[in-house]
């Protein structure tokens, strides 16, 4: 089958199963179709039809699987936003519309992978000013203890999201350029060999900046994910062991550090610990979440026929930001999450196959990185609402509410696409 | 509606969403076993003649067949500096060996990500090669001839 009607069909089935779980949800929560299905029907099928034609006509050659994941997880995002809370539908909507815009401007402007190696260093200065952003004075704003937002006018907007790719990207092209010196072992100590001390400046570089995000920000999750990405790119384009064991060492020194130090992390830790005798105060979401994904079971209650709601009766967090994972675990149970799972699997091994197959240096690691932000972040929150890993504020990736997560993560497809189809040869 | 119809759809639901992950794994498979070898004509592959070769056919995925004569040492993959420069994606930058050791040749993989069969079966060490033998890499099937 050619690539493009594999992605095709695919697209036109993830449209079905988004319009399929509206029309579960308002079987179970209505009992009727509402008047929306059919307008909900044009406006997949125009989503379906507009990423289509621009693959189609800006990347022809391009990995069949990608696009269609995404779309799914989107859609089926959408459909469980707007069932948990409807006034976030429309927005949440609107975002997947401008993600899809931003997709298409990607794969029309960047032709060639290639060019953006020639940024690095634009792209380093741009990615920590859009961290720092936050902090700003009169634009910076806290919501739950985080100060991560930005509000200009009437628009709100998470820079540090856009920073994940601009930051992949400074990397991949950083180490491109670098990753012979730094494979050169020049120091001993005692059994280990290792690059010389200069070498691991970058390294020690995001570890600084992970922790001055956990000191001002208090963003752990965006701390844990940056770190992760600066040591797997960094172990990725040198095949140095030593650097990876290097940046595990220091993630257990800023985990020791961050610990005692600061009240919010020990709050974490603590309500990861033990919810249950915290239940009334810090381990409640925490609990719900987990009690949420029990009362689901192997298949669920049903689309619209569970009651994720009670994660969080005015406490802050909200559902569709930050425990939408547990909603689908409540509503399709076991199964549902695997698929969930499953799907990000598919992602991440697609993304790992364009680092493979890829001809430069440079295309390797800036799939690699981006792979690595998308699995990572679904990894993290995944494990964090079913409490294998202490909570962190991350949003899984297309299907969780935000906007600028939404707008990043499709930029970040478009980018994989772009290298995927200057790959292809047959 | 009665919850028996909810329940059931439900089941469907889950069932369409294994369908899209089923449908996924299937392009994936098609990916890597899509375009098969073409079978050697009937006849020449039933007698084996053990004899020395002399050169190899490689036949890339839509690419036509070509020859290419063993003399000295021939290395397979998609760097440059190779003997034999594939475009196939899923051979690696250096992929396969093929050298001569006392009148006989042998194949070896250099440590490949997708690995050399020869005749199907997966090289792990160096391996001799003869007459009518098949070695694959990635997807480019090689034949060897006398």
């Amino acid at each position: 089958m050619k690539p493009r009607s594999a992605e095709l069909s695919l697209l036109i089935l993830a449209g079905i199963i988004a319009l399929a779980a509206f029309a579960l949800v308002s079987f179970a929560r209505e009992a009727a179709v509402p008047p929306g299905i059919a307008a909900h029907a044009a406006l997949f099928a125009a989503g379906i039809a507009v990423v289509h034609v621009a693959v189609r006509r800006f990347a022809p050659r391009a990995d069949p699987l990608l696009l269609p994941i995404a779309m799914l997880l989107a859609a089926f995002g959408y459909v469980m936003i707007r069932r948990l809370d409807p006034a976030l539908g429309g927005p949440q909507l609107a975002w997947i519309g401008t993600g899809i815009a931003a997709f298409t401007a990607t794969l029309a402007l960047v032709r060639d992978h290639r060019s953006l190696e020639r940024f690095r260093y634009s792209l380093m200065l741009l990615g920590i000013a859009l961290l720092l952003l936050p902090l700003a004075p009169s634009i910076g704003r806290s919501v739950g203890g985080a100060r991560l937002w930005v509000r200009v006018g009437t628009l709100n907007f998470q820079p540090a999201e856009l920073a994940k790719v601009i930051l992949a990207t400074f990397l991949a092209g950083y180490l491109a350029q670098k990753r012979e010196v730094m494979t050169i072992a020049s120091m001993r100590i005692g059994p280990l060999e290792l690059p010389a001390p200069r070498h691991f400046g970058p390294l020690i570089l995001a570890w600084g900046l992970s922790l001055a995000l956990i000191v001002w920000e208090r963003d752990l999750g965006s701390s844990v994910l940056f770190f992760a990405l600066f040591v797997v790119t960094l172990y990725v384009a040198t095949a140095r062991a030593s650097y990876a064991g290097t940046g595990l060492a220091l993630f257990a020194g800023g985990v020791w550090f961050t610990y005692h130090a600061f009240g919010h992390v020990q709050t974490r830790i603590a309500a990861w610990l033990d919810p249950w005798s915290r239940i009334e105060g810090a381990g409640f979401q925490i609990g719900q979440s987990v009690w949420a994904l029990a009362t689901g079971g192997i298949s669920g209650t049903g689309l619209g026929r569970g009651h994720p709601g009670l994660i969080q009766p005015g406490r802050g967090a909200t559902i569709p930001t930050d425990f939408i994972f547990s909603a689908i675990g409540e509503e399709l149970g076991l199964l549902g999450t695997t698929a969930i799972a499953l799907l990000f699997g598919l992602l991440v091994a697609r993304g790992l196959r364009i680092a493979l197959r890829s001809r430069d240096a440079f295309g390797t690691l800036l799939a690699t990185g981006l792979t690595t932000i998308v699995g990572i972040q679904a990894l993290l929150i995944m494990a964090g609402v079913s409490r294998l890993v202490p909570l962190t504020g991350i949003t899984l990736p297309f299907v969780a509410y935000g906007g600028s997560s939404l707008l990043t993560n499709f930029v970040l497809v478009g980018l994989l696409i772009r290298m995927s189809d200057a790959e292809a040869v047959d | 509606m009665p919850p028996v119809v909810l329940t059931s759809l439900k089941w469907l639901f889950l069932a369409l969403l294994y369908l899209f992950i089923a449908r996924a794994v299937r392009v994936i498979h098609l990916d890597l076993v899509g375009t098969r070898a073409p079978r050697p004509a009937a006849g020449s592959g039933k007698r084996r003649h053990r004899g020395t070769p002399r050169t190899i056919l490689v036949r890339e995925p839509d690419q036509p067949a070509k020859p290419f004569p063993l003399r000295a040492e021939v290395v397979i993959g998609r760097e440059d500096s190779c003997q034999v420069v594939l475009q196939d994606t899923y051979c690696s930058q250096m992929h396969a060996r093929l050298f001569a050791r006392e009148g006989a040749w042998f194949v070896e993989d250099l440590g490949s990500t997708n690995g050399t069969y020869l005749n199907r079966m997966k090289v792990t060490g160096p391996s001799p090669i003869a007459d009518g033998d098949e070695v694959r890499v990635g997807k480019t099937l090689i034949e060897v001839r006398r």
